[in-house]
């Protein structure tokens, strides 16, 4: 066995990665459910192909935040956005009042906590997406969604049976489906909402696998509450707390020496 | 602690508690048979008095004076034109008002004082939908004694209920589904006609049996405009075998329905007139059940697919 | 470490017998180095019998204390400080324990020192002088464990040094020896593998030294100069 070359050694090692492109970055980001501010002043930085993960105890906001970058709030009244979210390379605000939410969603696909497959087809869910987008051709359609099958890893689960219904499936199946009618719209950023929070231990393996998977193409935010997930599956980690981004950094680091000692308390269970 | 120890005592505790099990399950049993049983003893009572006379000639005969010889056949086409009217405006009414309620409409005071108003409409006599619709519809509308006027106004009746039953469906959607078709980029109105309104045609579809299994025993908004008791004729048929095959003559013809001629034969003094009246009441129970059933097979069909 | 403690007591409990079980281990071999050194000097084989003896109970430690951090690890997914502190105990543990193993090969050659004549262990200062450091060492270092001291441990870094130069001088004057009257060869190269024992267990000090310095400031400080940890330990 040769020693290993300097190329394998400073791969071993993530903070000699180059440095990825910036997808998106929050910048002085606030929220405001009515009159109470659920968010603070957020900063963020979203590297382009990587897996940035935020986590947090229940109510810190982290979901709250990544539902702002779909715009998900503006489906309910109430709601108020402060500061921005920039996605690039186009460099557009994504909060601005300007942009419409729709066209923020048909750049941004999100896949929530509990699989939300539609009462339809295996084939319709995936492809709804795509005839949102105006899609017609059967043809472009069936090629889309295959490829978006095979992206998510379910396509010979499912592929002698794609007119049977989305509920039929298993939980983690389900859960995959809607990855797939995530990804069949090629999304600028894949939102994940706690993906695994409603699955057993091997459907989250699987789920797991599947974003180490996809990272290669897509770029990823990722709420998680798992903290062991965060560090299993992300490249940066911001852990936030009463609506603050208290720590983000390189997840290795952080998970082995974080610098804030809150972010200490909470990943080493001492949070209380 | 010492609760656990003690098992005697506590199986008489056990068995102590489950009385009330026993007891109220009696008394469910009996609170239903009182229903089911009272109703059986009618149904059956009234299909024992006019058997003899059902026959296919009662259906397809005119009233007439003499009982032998008098059908239901105006009664029912009556009554079947009316509720497809009915069904036909409230439905899509119904509908859209649900949807938009559930959907569009901002979420202010003036959103809830419609809500209320609209829970209470369901409660609102018949009568006065009848006096409503003699003013507006027969009137004012021009519209006359028609089979139009009987269905606007049995619409205008059941609308309530088929708007009621369409929200409750419609928040029965997981929040989930919606926000998962948003996300996709979806318009309100790809939302809706995509996945609101199929996912909750379910729970409309029990809202409109609901609400057509009222009108269809409706008698009084139906006297009120005008409604002949004694109709030896039928509309113009709808379809017809040239060009342009469909007719619309018929909304604005003359009808009777069926609870009128039951009425109208119930009011004679011959005691035979008393068996047309129970025959008659057979066939529109059993019209009411065939509803119903279409209604609930198509709502089983739908809810297949349905599950959360 | 921190000041918060565990929202499970049962993981602090463990965290803290594993903490103990590292010290009173490290304790154990203290005294067998002193004891083996005591052997070497004095030349009492049966201290030097217990010596090896009590070996056994050094590595009985090491293997409780091993799947005491296996548990650790499989059952509560140590991170942060808690990882750092089970995996440097899991390293910290091998260090005392090869400690120990050298303790034993000095009481050995103590044994096999006073079969060629019991005249000349006495005659080697430097190495018993070294073996004090040693222990100095190594007591340092646990203690700096005890007590989570980056800069304390630094300190046992330092020391190293002062070792290598007694095993130096003890090697120059045996080759001395040697060269003098070639019948101490014999006896003079068992001498050596003591003095280099003893080199080694301050090595052994140094390794667990490093590790506290990791375990408190989360820096891996093997391989690296001294300048560059002391810089590492002012940092905050």
């Amino acid at each position: 066995m040769a020693a290993p070359s300097i190329a394998t050694v400073i791969e071993a090692r993530p903070e000699a990665r180059p440095q990825a492109a910036v997808k998106a970055a929050a910048r002085g980001l606030s929220f405001y459910y009515g009159d109470y501010r659920a968010l603070t002043n957020l900063d963020l930085v979203v590297h382009e192909n990587r897996v940035t993960a935020l986590i947090g105890p229940s109510g810190c906001g982290k979901s709250t935040f990544l539902r702002c970058f779909n715009r998900m709030h503006d489906l309910y009244p109430g709601n108020r956005y402060v500061g921005e979210i920039r996605l690039y390379p186009d460099d557009t605000n994504l909060l601005a009042a300007s942009v419409d939410p729709i066209e923020v969603r048909m750049r941004l696909s999100m896949v929530f906590q509990k699989p939300n497959p539609f009462p339809k087809s295996i084939f319709e869910n995936v492809a709804y997406g795509l005839r949102v987008r105006g899609e017609r051709s059967r043809r472009a359609l069936e090629d889309k969604v295959e490829a978006a099958l095979r992206g998510a890893a379910l396509w010979d689960e499912v592929k002698d049976r794609l007119q049977d219904l989305a509920f039929n499936l298993s939980g983690g199946q389900q859960q995959r489906l809607c990855i797939a009618r995530a990804l069949a719209t090629d999304p600028e950023l894949l939102l994940f909402d706690e993906p695994t929070s409603a699955l057993d231990p091997i459907a989250t393996a699987s789920i797991e696998e599947l974003i180490t998977e996809l990272k290669r193409h897509v770029t990823i935010l990722i709420v998680t509450h798992n903290m062991q997930q965060a560090a299993r599956v992300s490249d940066y980690t911001a852990y936030m707390y009463l609506g603050e981004l208290i720590e983000f950094g390189v997840t290795d680091e952080l998970f082995i020496k974080p610098k804030n000692k809150q972010t200490e308390d909470y990943i080493t269970g001492r949070f209380g | 602690m010492a609760y656990a120890r003690d098992l005697t005592a506590i199986r008489g505790l056990i068995a102590s508690h489950k009385r009330w099990d026993r007891v109220f399950a009696v008394c469910g049993l009996l609170a239903l048979m009182l229903g089911v049983l009272t109703f059986t003893a009618l149904f059956v009572d009234m299909a024992i008095d006019g058997f003899p006379r059902l026959s296919w000639d009662f259906l397809t005969s005119f009233p007439s004076r003499k009982p032998a010889q008098a059908g239901i056949l105006s009664a029912w086409v009556g009554t079947a034109m009316v509720m497809l009217v009915t069904a036909f405006v409230a439905v899509p009414l119904g509908v859209a008002a649900g949807v938009y309620l559930e959907e569009y409409a901002p979420k202010n005071w003036v959103t809830d004082i419609i809500e209320i108003n609209i829970t209470n409409l369901a409660g609102v006599p018949s009568i006065v939908y009848g006096l409503l619709a003699l003013g507006l519809f027969v009137y004012q509308f021009g519209l006359g004694h028609s089979v139009l006027a009987a269905g606007l106004t049995l619409a205008l009746l059941i609308l309530p209920v088929v708007i009621v039953a369409t929200r409750e469906a419609i928040r029965s959607i997981p929040q989930g589904i919606r926000e998962g078709a948003y996300a996709l980029g979806g318009t309100q109105w790809q939302v809706c006609s995509d996945h609101i309104i199929p996912y909750s045609m379910p729970g409309i579809l029990t809202g409109v049996i609901i609400g057509m299994a009222r009108a269809i025993g409706e008698t009084a908004p139906i006297i009120t405009i005008g409604a002949l008791t004694f109709i030896a004729f039928l509309p113009a048929p709808p379809v017809m075998a040239q060009a342009p095959f469909v007719n619309f003559e018929w909304l604005f013809s003359g009808f009777t329905v069926m609870p009128i001629q039951m009425f109208n034969w119930t009011s004679r003094p011959e005691a035979a007139f008393l068996q047309n009246a129970a025959a008659a009441g057979f066939v529109l129970v059993l019209m009411t059940l065939a509803m119903n059933g279409l209604a609930i097979y198509l709502r089983y069909r739908i809810r297949r697919n349905i599950k959360w | 470490m921190g000041s918060t403690e565990h929202i499970s007591k049962q993981f602090e409990a463990d965290l803290d017998t594993t903490r103990t079980r590292v010290l009173q281990m490290g304790g154990l071999v203290e005294t067998q180095i002193l004891s083996a050194i005591d052997a070497f000097a004095s030349g009492d084989a049966n201290l030097a019998d217990q010596v090896i003896e009590n070996d056994a109970r050094v590595n009985g430690y090491e293997v409780a204390i091993d799947g005491a951090c296996n548990h650790i690890v499989v059952k509560r997914q140590p991170a942060a400080s808690d990882l750092r502190l089970t995996m440097a105990i899991a390293k910290i543990v091998t260090d005392i324990e090869r400690i120990g193993d050298e303790a034993k090969k000095v009481a050995r050659m103590s044994k096999r020192l006073q079969e060629h004549g019991p005249q000349h262990a006495q005659r080697f200062p430097a190495i018993r002088h070294a073996a004090q450091i040693a222990v100095k060492m190594l007591r340092q270092a646990l203690d700096a464990f005890a007590r989570l001291d980056a800069a304390s441990a630094a300190g046992v870094l330092k020391e190293d040094h002062e070792i290598d130069d007694e095993f130096r001088a003890a090697v120059r004057q045996l080759v001395t020896y040697m060269m003098e009257d070639p019948r101490t060869i014999s006896p003079a190269l068992d001498i050596i593998w003591v003095a280099k024992a003893v080199e080694r267990m301050g090595d052994h000090a140094k390794n667990i030294a490093e590790q506290v310095i990791y375990i408190v400031k989360g820096t891996d400080v093997r391989h690296t100069s001294f300048a560059d940890i002391e810089r590492e330990i002012g940092a905050d």
